[in-house]
């Protein structure tokens, strides 16, 4: 399962988007929100936490791989 | 006006153009801009975070001349007897050996010491090593730090750039790149002295245990686009035929075995058994391949599920563990807590992952034939990291990666600029572009989804000649479908070259399978006909490009003797 974004701490600096490996995150400019636009292509390699100067991204796993 | 290339697309212009901006290309961009050469970097993604270390990386391997075992003779012996028949012990000398005194200084340098706050370094020993070897430490920010020193040093980047085929000029010389961009979809020409690829392993090329092709344990956006290039113009390739697996947590094909086993779990079965030494006198710490080969067997054979058990340690190694845990897949500790268990009470249950391509060992890959200045079998082009043959992990990496932007930048000081034809230019750009205007009759994900799941059959873990020429007549009857692949926006269009480019290394892969009438490396080359190591194969096979198609052959090599410093 992809990365959960809080909105509510999310600042809008893209950098999740900017940063993500597989292309999975793409900021919304129109919304100026990001967007987990791909979440089957997610590594969960945790770049996009990491690298959130808020702390807005959470990585849940999902039960296809908890309980596989 | 508009008769030039130039009417196509945007074109650039560098002395050092590298293609993937991961460990080995930083590292590379870092070495060329020192040299005083225009460098440019293109990745999918920002080289801040792209590829395969990523999220962080816990442990560099390393001799630091304290013992008899901790010398460069005893790592190249060990070399030749861990990855016979893949590694050149005369490339190896080059590509680390001599780089790696200058590769612990510069990670120091960098801000990414490999010692501990005391100033010590923390070693530890797994994978059939002779010593301990692996130096542990906190690579988190390894990457963000290396892209740092590159732009500090004036290297230039094209991000979320894919580039899918090299340019050549009239005598086969590789003179640069195109690519496109992965969100707006401009086409770029690069035009470069010289090129180094370094795009990583192949991987999304066997299916995966959990059905997620993305759930793999090297970097699902590298899968073989140096490789598939570097055939295209007729580069050499070798050790294709390998088959790399793991073992990984169940559900999660993370890294970070390596630091349970280093520390000391042990990997048991159902009944508790420490089945390892069963397979192997070194045990949980036994080369890769046979820990592979112990949990697949074990599984088979009805004493399964498998676990690692780290209740054993102390205190303070279940506290160093947990620690370099998240240092190499930043997201473990999450699915481990997740899971509900706790390392000092619980079981961590395991299983064999995907397999992927890269390489026997540690210490070499599958790829690009390099020689001892990582030039590749054709001028102008070079080679760095896991998508050659003889680079693999984080010190290989780094050090050979830094050798290869040397090594392209003294070289491009000397050529001259070239431009390719506009025919040439014309006709790459129509060829990328071609998935936008497809039928959409097939899927990609489909097709993509088939091709693992055959592979695996036919060409994975057990092989023989019927399988793996049924695997070659399959991939000829799918391919006959993937011009019906349509691309919806242009990152379905990057998804769609990433089939394309696995595709192309899984014939390599069958073709060098079938003339390595051995086995070799347990399951990562297993030819059910061919079930023993046999010494006339101590080398490697060769895969090349003809007009008549894939070609291969046998390049013997010398084990008898250590190479001169
Ligand atoms: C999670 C994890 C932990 C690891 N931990 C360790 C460790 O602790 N110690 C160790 O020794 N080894 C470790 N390894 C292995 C080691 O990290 C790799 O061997 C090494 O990073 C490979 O470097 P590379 O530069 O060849 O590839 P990468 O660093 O993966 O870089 C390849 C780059 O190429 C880009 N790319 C791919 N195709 C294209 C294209 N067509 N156009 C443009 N760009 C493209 C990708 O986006 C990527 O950025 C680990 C690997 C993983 C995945
Ligand atoms: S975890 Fe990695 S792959 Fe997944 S969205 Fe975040 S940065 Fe991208
Ligand atoms: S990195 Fe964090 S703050 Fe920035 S856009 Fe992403 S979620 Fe928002």
């Amino acid at each position: 399962m992809p990365p959960v974004i809080d909105l509510d701490k999310c600042t809008g600096c893209g950098t999740c988007d900017a940063h993500c490996p597989l292309d999975v995150i793409h900021y919304n400019e129109k919304k100026n929100i990001p967007v987990v636009k791909y979440p089957d292509e997610c590594w969960h390699c945790g770049s996009c936490r990491l690298d959130c100067p808020v702390g807005a991204i959470t990585i849940k796993f999902g039960p296809e791989m908890l309980y596989v | 006006m508009g008769k030039g290339i130039e009417q196509f697309g945007e074109v650039l212009k560098t002395d050092v153009l590298i293609v993937g901006g991961g460990l080995a290309g930083n590292n590379a961009a870092i070495a060329a801009c020192e040299v005083g050469a225009k460098v440019l970097i293109a990745d999918k993604s920002s080289i801040e975070r792209c590829g395969a270390i990523a999220g962080g990386v816990d442990h560099f391997m390393a001799y630091l001349n304290t013992d008899t075992w901790d010398t460069r003779e005893a790592y190249l012996e060990w070399a030749g007897r861990i990855a016979r028949g893949a590694v050149n012990l005369k490339i190896q000398n080059a590509v680390f050996c001599r780089e790696l005194e200058a590769a612990i200084e510069r990670m120091d340098r960098i801000g990414c010491s490999l010692r501990q706050p005391s100033g010590e370094f923390y070693r530890t020993t797994s994978f059939g090593l002779p010593g301990p070897y692996m130096i542990n430490f906190n690579g988190k920010n390894l990457k963000p730090l290396l892209a740092k020193e590159a732009r500090r040093l004036g290297a230039m980047t094209l991000e979320k750039c894919s580039i899918t085929n090299l340019l050549t000029n009239g005598n086969g010389k590789v003179i640069g790149a195109v690519g496109f961009n992965i969100r707006k979809g401009n086409f770029y020409i690069i035009l470069a002295k010289t090129t180094i690829l370094a795009t990583g392993n192949t991987n999304r090329i066997f299916q995966n245990p959990t059905g997620l092709p993305f759930n793999t344990w090297q970097c699902p956006a590298n899968t073989g686009a140096a490789q598939t290039m570097a055939f295209e113009v007729g580069a050499h390739l070798a050790n294709m035929e390998i088959v790399r697996i793991t073992v990984v947590p169940r559900g999660f094909s993370a890294a970070g075995l390596n630091a349970l086993t280093g520390m000391g779990g042990k990997i048991v079965n159902a009944k508790g058994e420490e089945f390892m030494f069963k397979y192997h006198p070194m045990g949980n710490k036994a080369p890769r391949y046979k820990l592979v080969e112990g949990v697949m067997r074990e599984i088979e054979e009805g004493r399964g599920p498998v676990y690692i058990d780290c209740r054993h340690l102390s205190e303070g190694d279940m506290k160093h563990l947990k620690t370099t845990l998240g240092y190499d897949k930043d997201t473990l500790p999450d699915f481990i807590e997740q899971k509900g268990i706790d390392l000092r009470k619980d079981l961590l249950e395991i299983m064999a992952s995907e397999g992927m391509q890269a390489g026997p060992s540690e210490i070499c890959s599958s790829g690009i034939m390099i020689d001892e200045e990582t030039k590749s079998t054709v001028e102008g082009l070079f080679g760095a990291g896991d998508c050659t043959d003889q680079m693999r992990c984080s010190h290989v990496c780094t050090t050979g990666g830094y050798l290869a932007g040397k090594m392209a930048a003294k070289y491009a000081l000397t050529f001259t600029q070239e431009e390719p034809s506009v025919n040439q230019v014309k006709e790459l750009k129509r060829k990328v572009y071609a998935p936008m205007r497809a039928s959409g009759k097939v899927s990609q994900k489909s097709f993509e989804d088939t091709m693992r799941r055959m592979l695996w059959v036919y060409a994975g873990a057990s092989r023989n000649e019927y399988s793996l020429n049924t695997a070659l007549e399959k991939l000829d009857g799918l391919e006959k479908y993937f011009n019906e692949i349509k691309a919806g926006n242009y990152h379905e269009l990057m998804r769609t070259h990433e089939t394309r480019q696995i595709l192309s290394v899984a014939k390599m892969m069958c073709h060098a399978s079938l003339a390595r009438k051995e086995t070799r490396f347990g399951v990562f080359h297993r030819r059910t006909d061919y079930p023993e190591t046999n010494p006339e194969f101590d080398g490697q096979i060769v895969v090349v490009n003809t007009d008549q198609g894939i070609k291969t052959f046998f390049n013997k090599l010398d084990y008898s003797t250590i190479p001169e410093p």
